[in-house]
């Protein structure tokens, strides 16, 4: 198979989780850097120049709401899911066990 | 002293709207040194952890573009057809108004003919490309203007369909066109024979073409533009292009181009009286033009026959 034409095709299938993967993350507050960490060890590699601008589309989209925390020696910009961003996880969620059944479906050979 | 690390925030953020800087540096700036200390802490050694991390971020521009939700591309899909549809209507609009104006304006101030063809190809190319110009700016300004998404300007319906190439219903137009174009072009290689720019000292008309033409070439081309007309009557009687019929209008312009511009370099189309009344000024270079539009127009008319006769086919075998 080809390598190009393969990881095209996983792209595109894994395009959307990013958002939703972030949004169940950051149900317990997080920052940047640490989200880009568990963002990879959950097995959503995305990249920096990716993730950071879309943290902040999602919190003018009202999802995520932020804070900063001046505590430590480094300011940190906090993120946390807001009840609109849990209220659209909730959905995202029930959308992908929507897929999933379909998928198994699929893969049994027993659609309609 | 400045760092790697302040060159690239200064290179983000300054095409950012100004009063987004001060967090987006703050967070951006937190992000980068978690990243590098993160490189220093598995044994990197500062600069090249700082260096990594940044080529890792990417160009600036793309980020801040990311940041401010601004599109990487001048037209993207949704506007691309409503541009490429606008961009062909004008031309094929303002393209012959502007030539036809521009010779006309010509003929009554006296151009000499090669002067006049190259009026008209001097404007057709700046007024196409001044069109292509404008109309992309404006769309570019469009795509960047409009906040939210949205879609294009026209929406299609099944409508617009084109309609199927019937047999038997040709284009009229091109028919009666190519006829009102054969008679114009003959009419003009009489009417020169007797009218002129230029008298002689008799008071006789100066001809533009070497009257030793009319021995043999001159015939030649009426017989060959005469011949065009049967040929475009062949084409809408048909209704729509064969490779047959691209085949015999390839012969007929190679029929037509090879003598003219064989003639055409050879010196011998132009009255050599005529050329001594015009002093010989725009001569040598019209000469060189002609030739050259006349072999374009040639290899354009083939080129078109043989795209027109494959679509047709594509269509009919649908």
């Amino acid at each position: 198979m080809d390598d190009d034409l393969l990881s095209g095709h996983l792209q595109e299938l894994r395009r959307g989780t990013v958002v939703l993967a972030c949004l169940a993350l950051l149900r317990r507050p997080g920052y940047g850097y640490a989200l880009l960490e568990s963002l990879e060890q959950a097995g959503f590699a995305v990249e920096a120049n990716t993730l950071y601008p879309l943290l902040r589309r999602l919190e003018k989209q009202g999802l995520l709401e932020s804070v900063w925390n001046t505590d430590e020696s480094r300011p940190r910009k906090f993120y946390v899911t807001s009840s609109a961003g849990a209220r659209l996880l909730g959905q995202l969620f029930e959308d992908w066990d929507a897929l999933t059944q379909s998928i198994t479906d699929l893969r049994e050979g027993n659609e309609r | 002293m400045t760092t790697l690390t302040d060159r690239y925030v200064y290179a983000a953020l300054r095409t950012l709207p100004e009063q987004q800087r001060p967090d987006i540096e703050r967070e951006l700036r937190g992000s980068i040194a978690d990243a590098v200390d993160a490189r220093r802490d598995s044994g990197e050694p500062d600069e090249a952890a700082e260096t990594a991390v940044l080529t890792e971020l990417g160009d600036p521009i793309r980020l801040a573009a990311g940041y401010a939700d601004r599109p990487l591309h001048l037209i993207g899909p949704d506007l691309f057809l409503d541009w490429w549809r606008l961009l062909k209507v004008l031309w094929a609009v303002v393209l012959p108004c502007v030539v036809l104006g521009v010779t006309i304006a010509n003929l009554i101030a006296g151009t000499p003919p090669g002067g006049i063809v190259g009026a008209a190809i001097g404007v057709t190319i700046s007024a196409a490309v001044h069109i292509g110009f404008w109309v992309t700016f404006v769309f570019v300004l469009v795509e960047r203007s409009s906040s939210k998404r949205m879609g294009p300007f026209t929406t299609w319906t099944p409508a617009m369909l084109p309609q199927l190439p019937a047999p038997g219903t040709g284009k009229l137009s091109e028919l009666v066109a190519s006829a009102v174009l054969v008679a114009l072009a003959v009419g003009a290689l009489i009417w020169q024979q007797f009218n002129s720019v230029f008298q002689d000292d008799a008071g006789n008309a100066i001809p533009l073409f070497n009257p030793e033409l009319w021995s043999f070439w001159l015939p030649y081309f009426i017989v060959l533009l005469i011949a065009e007309i049967p040929f475009a009557l062949a084409v809408w009687r048909t209704g729509r292009w064969t490779f047959r019929l691209a085949a015999i209008n390839t012969v007929l312009n190679l029929l037509f181009a090879v003598p003219a511009v064989w003639l055409l370099l050879t010196d011998q189309v132009v009255n050599p009286a005529f050329a001594a009344a015009t002093g010989g000024r725009w001569l040598a270079w019209s000469i060189g033009i002609t030739a050259t539009v006349v072999l374009a127009i040639c290899v354009y008319d083939v080129i078109d026959g043989f795209l027109k006769a494959r679509r047709a086919s594509a269509v009919t075998a649908a």
